[in-house]
């Protein structure tokens, strides 16, 4: 055994991990090596003081009160849009053929404000689905959900923040692709592209979320995201065609 | 949780019960502060909640939740004030008591040691807490992850030699930390 073999080894050594053989193995090369035999003994060392760190004390009856209070909440959440979700549909289609009817039937377009009302409302509406569906655990519920954000005229910052939660946290890389082409009409926000940079630097972004992510921030010219990019084109633990797109990002932005 | 993603959210409270103590123990030793700890240890279960439709029968659902406990640690800290300093995140690193003089000696060790695991690089805390506290297995820590299993022995052994090196450096007695140039290696920075 040689010294590169031995110290993959050494870790198993620590967590107590070898076989009968490969341990022995081991056991040998350190007793004819001194460097790799220091090694070995500094790194034991240090593991067994790590044992000597106690656990923090935890006030799991704290913490379970607040879990029962979450779960409650979410519960009646869930309860409410299973109940009422489809009357929101149902409530929109009707505001949406009512407006239609409404505009055909009319005999020239006149400044009312009844139209403006209802087309706030038809807006108010619409945002609200857009964020029932976005909470949904289908997936292509909150595929759908990103589709209809894009047609809401003038989302408030309540969709584009779930919009970027979405961004951040959903498991689904369809879903965060989508997020960010939804995104793209609101690239001039700061925090917008702050979250796109933040999400670049996430490591578990699948490679086409992060490519996404890096066309996004080229479009947005940010040049706030140099030092991200500068990172994900270093980065040797980083997907290579994302490393690649990353350098192509700097030259862009350059 | 088969039974919570199909709908059973009542069941979410039997999975609490069974893992909230070991994910607030890799929390609390990830960031160094027990309140922290516990927010985040909600905010999985709000996560587990949320998205209970992703899990998928073949993955273990240990793996699947230390998966959550990660994203939730990193956004946490990514949503904190650029310019906040470990200082500010009121580490729970207790003084030394009053004893024996090797007692405290002791004492001033381990809370060395403690600095020292807190002043490591994030992602080689993290493998040294798995491995060490969390007495996950390597097969386990790589699937988690997302890399080879070898990669995670070369990379724990190599943790471990980095915070001895680490431990050597600090001040040996009672001395409050002032090792600022590692202060960017973590995420609370």
């Amino acid at each position: 055994m040689d010294c590169e073999a031995a110290r993959a080894q050494l870790a198993d050594r620590l967590t107590g991990t070898l076989t009968p053989d490969a341990a022995a193995a081991l056991e040998q090369h350190l007793a004819s090596c001194d460097a790799c035999a220091r090694d070995a003994q500094d790194a034991r060392g240090m593991w067994s003081a790590l044992a000597d760190i106690p656990p923090m004390p935890p006030d799991s009856a704290a913490m379970r009160a607040r879990f029962d209070t979450i779960v409650e909440t979410k519960t009646t959440s869930y309860a409410w849009w299973a109940t009422y979700g489809l009357q929101a549909a149902a409530a929109i289609v009707l505001l949406a053929a009512g407006f239609l009817v409404g505009r055909q039937t009319s005999p020239a377009p006149v400044a009312d404000p009844a139209i403006a009302e209802l087309r706030e409302e038809l807006r108010a509406t619409r945002q609200m689905v857009s964020l029932s569906l976005l909470q949904q655990q289908s997936a292509s519920e909150r595929l759908r959900g990103i589709t209809y954000t894009t047609q809401i005229e003038r989302p408030d910052s309540a969709l584009v923040t779930a919009l970027l939660d979405t961004l951040m946290h959903d498991p689904d890389s369809n879903v965060r692709l989508r997020t960010i082409d939804a995104l793209k009409r609101f690239a001039d926000r700061e925090n917008v592209r702050r979250a796109a940079v933040n999400a670049l630097a996430e490591p578990t972004s699948a490679p086409l979320v992060q490519i996404a992510l890096i066309d996004f921030l080229v479009e947005a010219n940010d040049r706030n995201a140099v030092t991200s990019l500068r990172h994900v084109a270093d980065d040797a633990m980083t997907d290579k065609a994302v490393r690649a797109h990353a350098k192509w990002g700097l030259q862009q932005i350059g | 949780m088969r039974a919570v993603r199909d709908g059973d959210v009542s069941r979410l409270g039997v999975l609490f019960e069974r893992y909230h103590l070991a994910l607030f123990d890799f929390l609390s030793r990830m960031t160094g502060n027990a309140g922290v700890a516990e927010d985040l240890v909600q905010d999985v279960f709000v996560r587990v909640l949320k998205y209970r439709a992703t899990f998928r029968d073949e993955g273990r659902f240990e793996t699947w939740i230390y998966r959550i406990a990660r994203n939730a640690r990193v956004d946490y800290f990514k949503s904190r004030r650029p310019t906040e300093s470990i200082e500010d995140a009121a580490l729970d690193i207790p003084e030394p008591g009053a004893g024996p003089a090797e007692a405290i000696q002791r004492e001033r060790e381990m809370a060395r040691l403690r600095r020292a695991l807190l002043l490591l690089r994030d992602d080689k805390r993290e493998l040294i807490v798995l491995a060490r506290y969390r007495a996950m297995r390597h097969e386990q820590i790589a699937d988690m992850l997302g890399i080879e299993v070898g990669a995670v022995k070369v990379r724990l052994h190599r943790a471990v030699q980095e915070l001895r090196q680490i431990f050597l450096e600090l001040p040996e007695e009672g001395a409050k930390w002032t090792a600022k140039p590692r202060v960017r290696n973590l995420q609370i920075v």
